[in-house]
């Protein structure tokens, strides 16, 4: 599951450092607590923590007068360049320079940025967006709709090998350019040089992400741009210019970014002069002692708070992130098709010992497939699927599972034995499932992989569970689309027509207030008829040097929206 | 693969030669292989992103060509080669010589200089313990050796991160430069050597010990040699004796060991460059099997199969050359 975050791609320039706090630093740690010592550990609160000494800074640090350095945990890519990088800690490198139309807020909701502000129309089609008069690129040019067309069309071409799927923002007329038919994209029109507006062709939330996404300067990644071929901005990955708080500087591969502020940033310029992002891999906390950096992200868990506490000049901050960690359950197969077998399977796996061994119960059950954090979070009146093995016992013998010899159920001659895929050879979770699943007489066998190979098996359905977890969840919609029936066959097999519904529902409204009733009903559903088991919420933890002022963080952004912010008081 | 030709004598000349051209054939076959074997791996470099929609997934698979038969896209590979395109990185996105020649360099500068310290230390002690067998220096030596192949080198690393850096102050914590630095010329290269303290303190200590061992067995059997006792009964010096007839024996079977060091120097140590985080080529490799970036992996795999294959080339021929019993025979 680790492997997850180090491949994630970012839908925001917004996005963030957190990537780099709940990444690569999982560490493997996290299997050393007895049971008897975490059970003390109820429920850990978000909080921030002081530094113990602020003053004891090491001199290396304060004699840094006008840095500031941050860990990104691992190696990026090389590719700078939003919708283009492949990593997503390109996208964490990407994030400072590019600024887009549209902003995320701590609460996972879409506030301006480069746009001051966008109208939908009734219909909730057509999208305009007002650049704000002062929004300049670095190299001091305006941010005009010529370049937030440019950058909508170039996804379009052909010849583009990104992640981004740009279907998903329904521009009229993006097919038939995308085929050649068309010279230019009908859906895309420039009022005058602040106003674009754009049609799209059916109403979905996932399109404002999308098009107010970061945005590219025509007249520096426009140039030498012929229809059907990209290739000429490979020479610019590593040349990256944009509308963001900071100018990149200086890559050194594998090393370190280097930033400088950008001065004619439309918020102001950053207070600090240098930004830096140093590669630290698996050496945060000791380049964090040594004040080689002034902030670093960990994994959560009581080991690595006990380190940080240690570390006099840290002041510590832990909270939520959006990220899930869950367990696919193989639809496909035929035993799957019950949902009582899908909710004994819940109901029968101890997930807050899970929290407690796994994490040292720095996480938090999740029973609903969105974190707390987001607006979208209501749980009542949702099954919550506390362990209970009486109750799986229950459904599993209504289900027609009977228990057989060696206490493994069978039915029609076919004993309920689970493969259960993992890519981390020490998951902390199988020992623990392995005898919760035994009590209630089903047989689980673990089977080890990495990652990519973990993703082949389950495409090809040879699996009954497999351990995943969800990239940063930025809208409600982001989780559930994958449980859709149309969806079924490129997942996990899962259909049931009254959620695809609601999931359509939610994700052709938008209006918040409407699509938090509808995702309050859409959990319900999700609990009673259970397409795979939702483990848990994971916490981030982070330490900022006490010689650094300024430092917001939330779920969706990390450190970025307050970077601008960001000053050094010592 | 000497007998196979050894119905006769091979001047020195003719023998490189067929050398060389039975190693094309060698090269060929290790390429098909490490394709087909890589291809057998399951999963492609689209899944390691598991947040593309499954339309775009698709799309990107057909971009790439991993629906294509292996054998067709084996011999596209070997096109490329061919025009002197080793392809690109998925995951970079970059061509793949930029981003192995971006660190190899850093791998090969801690190698070779681990390499010539190790043969150094190896060297004198190999030698002195096996002139004093069972003294007491001997026994220290021996012990040392273990000791150090013993402990796990992640562990002493972390040690000493932990004593030197942070406690002391004294060295850097891990990378190439320090965060943010600007030095150029002399200073810059001192800062290097700097970072590179520990990590090579750390392959010396790990290399050293092996090559002391084989260094003090091969001058043990030396020395109980007919020849070395005809020596000593001429009555030359013990000097004489140990440097000039008894080393140059001793050191022939270490030609081997010399060879395997040819890939190793390119190859970059994976736990040491993890440790220290130093921007080197073996996290690469890793990452690249990790994420199935065949172009690099490939690319990577076949340039050190050349250097190994290269590597007993050199073996062999300078057998050959020192030893003119191997050509004659």
């Amino acid at each position: 599951m680790r492997k997850k975050f180090t491949k994630l791609i970012i839908p925001f320039a917004a996005a963030s450092l957190l990537l780099a706090a709940c990444g690569e630093q999982a560490t493997n740690n996290s299997n050393n607590t007895s049971s008897g010592q975490s059970s003390k550990v109820a429920s850990i609160k978000d909080e921030s923590l002081k530094a113990a000494s602020p003053d004891s800074v090491p001199a290396k640090a304060l004699n840094r007068k006008d840095t500031f350095i941050a860990t990104l945990s691992t190696n990026p890519g090389g590719a700078f360049l939003p919708n283009f990088y492949k990593t997503g800690y390109d996208g964490n490198v990407s994030s400072p320079i590019f600024d887009g139309l549209v902003d995320i807020n701590e609460k996972g909701e879409y506030t301006p940025k480069l746009a001051e502000k966008w109208e939908i129309s009734k219909d909730g089609k057509t999208y305009t967006f007002h650049i704000r008069k002062n929004a300049k690129f670095s190299d001091g040019k305006p941010v005009t709709s010529e370049d937030v067309g440019f950058t909508l069309s170039i996804l379009h071409d052909p010849s583009y090998a990104g992640d981004t799927d740009i279907s998903r923002a329904h521009i009229i007329g993006g097919e038939d350019y995308k085929k050649g038919k068309a010279k230019t994209i009908k859906g895309i029109e420039i009022v005058d040089d602040q106003t674009i507006t754009i049609k799209t062709d059916s109403v979905d939330v996932q399109a404002l992400s999308i098009l107010g996404g970061p945005v590219l300067s025509k007249a520096y990644y426009g140039k030498g741009y012929h229809f059907g071929n990209l290739d000429y901005l490979k020479d610019l990955y590593q040349k990256p210019m944009g509308a963001g708080p900071y100018k990149f500087d200086k890559y050194i591969p594998n090393q370190e970014v280097r930033y400088v502020a950008n001065e004619n940033y439309w918020n102001g310029a950053p207070k600090i002069k240098h930004f830096i992002y140093k590669i630290a891999n698996e050496n945060g906390l000791q380049y964090f002692q040594a004040g080689d950096v002034d902030f670093a992200g960990f994994t959560a868990n009581a080991d690595n708070l006990e380190q940080l506490k240690s570390v006099g000049f840290a002041n510590i901050d832990i909270y939520t992130g959006t990220p899930i960690s869950f367990i696919s359950i193989n639809n496909k197969k035929e035993y799957m098709k019950d949902a009582k077998v899908r909710q004994a399977l819940n109901y029968g796996l101890n997930r807050q010992q899970i929290i407690d061994t796994v994490y040292q119960g720095y996480g938090e059950v999740a029973n609903i497939p969105i974190a707390p954090v987001s607006w979208a979070y209501n749980d009542e009146g949702v099954r919550k699927f506390n362990y209970d093995p009486k109750k799986a016992k229950e459904l599993l013998d209504e289900a027609g599972w009977k228990v057989g010899k060696n206490g493994i159920r069978e039915k029609d001659g076919k004993k309920l034995e689970l493969v259960y895929l993992s890519a981390k050879s020490d998951d902390g979770l199988i020992p623990i499932a392995k005898e919760n699943y035994k009590e209630i007489g089903i047989n689980l066998k673990p089977e080890f992989s990495d990652f990519n190979a973990l993703v082949s098996k389950v495409d090809k359905g040879n699996y009954d569970l497999a351990s995943f977890s969800t990239p940063m969840i930025m809208d409600p919609n982001d989780v559930v689309a994958d449980y859709h029936s149309k969806n079924a066959d490129k997942n996990n097999g899962y259909k049931n027509p009254a959620l695809d519904k609601l999931i359509e529902e939610g994700q052709n409204t938008l209006d918040q207030e409407k699509r938090k009733e509808i995702y309050h009903e859409l959990y319900k559903e999700f609990a009673d008829n259970p397409p795979i088991i939702l483990l848990n919420y994971r916490k981030i933890l982070n330490g900022v040097s006490s010689r650094i002022d300024g430092v917001k963080q939330d779920p969706y952004n990390g450190i970025l929206s307050s970077l601008t912010e960001v000053d050094i008081t010592k | 693969m000497l007998l196979l030709f050894s119905d006769g004598g091979f001047t020195l000349k003719e023998y490189i030669i067929r050398r060389v051209l039975i190693s094309i054939p060698i090269l060929i076959g290790t390429s098909f292989l490490i394709f087909y074997l890589f291809a057998l791996l399951p999963g492609d470099y689209v899944d390691s992103n598991p947040s593309l929609t499954p339309q775009r997934a698709a799309e990107l698979r057909e971009f790439y060509g991993f629906n294509e038969p292996v054998i067709k896209r084996y011999f596209n590979w070997i096109a490329g080669i061919f025009h002197g395109d080793l392809g690109f990185s998925f995951q970079y996105q970059q061509p793949v010589t930029k981003v192995i020649n971006q660190f190899i360099w850093n791998s090969f500068i801690v190698s070779i200089i681990s390499l010539v310290i190790t043969w150094i230390i190896a060297l004198i002690t190999g030698v002195y313990s096996a002139m004093k067998q069972y003294s007491i220096f001997d026994s220290f030596v021996t012990f040392f050796v273990f000791a150090a192949m013993s402990i796990p080198s992640f562990f002493i690393g972390l040690l000493l991160i932990k004593i030197f850096a942070i406690d002391m102050n004294l060295l850097p914590v891990g990378g190439m430069i320090d965060v943010g630095s600007n030095t150029t010329g002399l200073a810059h290269y001192v800062e290097i050597g700097r970072h590179m303290i520990l990590p090579v303190f750390i392959l010396v200590l790990l290399g050293t010990g092996s090559l002391t061992r084989y260094v003090r067995t091969s001058m043990l059997e030396v020395v109980r040699q007919d020849y070395i006792r005809t020596a000593r009964a001429k009555g030359l010096k013990e000097s004489k004796i140990i440097f000039k007839h008894a080393l140059k024996n001793a050191l022939l079977p270490c030609i081997t060991l010399l060879a395997f060091e040819l890939p190793a120097l390119f190859s970059g140590a994976i736990i040491i460059e993890q440790v220290f985080n130093w921007p080197g080529i073996g996290q690469v490799q890793l990452e690249s099997l990790n994420n199935r970036d065949y172009p690099v992996l490939m690319t990577f795999t076949m340039f050190l199969s050349f250097l190994t294959i290269l590597g007993n080339l050199f073996a062999d021929v300078a057998y050959a050359a020192v030893d003119p019993r191997i050509r004659l025979k």
